[in-house]
């Protein structure tokens, strides 16, 4: 969906002020779901965890309701980390990359994963997938907590938009070759008969 | 034009260059636009292993707008021989 940037829907607002972690603590299948909850009314403003205080305070502005303590029921507020690859157990697998959802681990199968500490948004989804448990959560550089949480919400937005569209992209290229193979098959047992 | 970015990662530091290439250019081509390889003299020992958005591809392949041209390092250990350390351990 584009955002225009004269009239962005109440929904993309909402979006604009959660910290774009896609992480789903909120109960919601990512940011955007949530904020569109909010906007419905389906969802209350203290879901986010990594939001926190400050996020719970910038969406009552926005909404001009009064602002409330996070629920503890989705989890509770923690300081700003990062997630660290432990090189040594590392075995290529390539599981914590396809859960990424802002493209913050670099490497391919069978080679070294790393994290790309400037684009972590801390979410913590590489953790569990991975099958050798080399993956831990470490306190953000200052290098990442000296940024605003606009500057880091919007760079994680434009990472995860950009890997939806190219996930689209991959999902129709595959449909068509499967399509084509079917197609391609029918022909042949067309041409049997 | 085509936008990509060519990024190089260690655990202690990471590297994103964005660049603008001439159509139809190259992963080799934007890995050397970048000099990743010159802040990095360690890349080039042993051939280079590039790939986009975690898939590995050959050096010759033409980039897309939007790619990240990755260059990767090999694993520390060898996972099956790990492995059978491992299963000796328990």
């Amino acid at each position: 969906m584009p955002v225009s940037l004269e009239n962005p829907t109440l929904i993309d607002q909402i979006n604009a002020l959660l910290p774009q972690t896609q992480c789903g603590q909120c109960s919601f299948q990512g940011c955007r779901p949530y904020a569109e909850a909010i906007a419905s009314g389906a969802a209350d403003i203290n879901q986010c965890p990594p939001g926190g205080d400050e996020g719970i305070r910038d969406l009552a502005d926005l909404l001009g309701v009064p602002p409330k303590p996070l629920n503890a029921k989705f989890g509770i507020h923690k300081p700003a980390s990062v997630a660290f690859i432990i090189e040594e157990d590392c075995i290529g697998c390539t599981k914590c990359i396809a859960a990424c959802p802002v493209d913050a681990i670099l490497g391919a199968s069978k080679f070294m994963h790393t994290v790309i500490v400037s684009e972590c948004t801390g979410c913590e989804l590489c953790v569990a997938p991975c099958p050798v448990d080399c993956i831990v959560m470490q306190p953000a550089p200052p290098s990442n907590t000296a940024r605003s949480r606009a500057q880091k919400s919007a760079q994680a937005k434009r990472r995860y938009d950009a890997r939806c569209l190219r996930k689209e992209m991959e999902e129709a290229e595959k449909a068509e070759r499967a399509k084509k193979k079917k197609l391609a098959l029918l022909k042949m047992q067309a041409a049997k008969k | 034009m085509v936008n990509v970015e060519v990024a190089y990662a260690k655990s202690e530091e990471q590297a994103i260059v964005a660049l603008a290439m001439e159509d139809g250019a190259t992963v080799e081509a934007a890995i050397n636009a970048s000099r990743l390889l010159e802040r990095f003299p360690e890349i080039g020992l042993s051939g280079i292993n590039a790939g986009i958005f975690g898939v590995a591809c050959k050096l010759d392949q033409p980039v897309s707008e939007g790619d990240r041209i990755e260059i990767y390092r090999p694993l520390v250990h060898d996972p099956k021989e790990a492995r059978r350390q491992r299963a000796l351990k328990t």
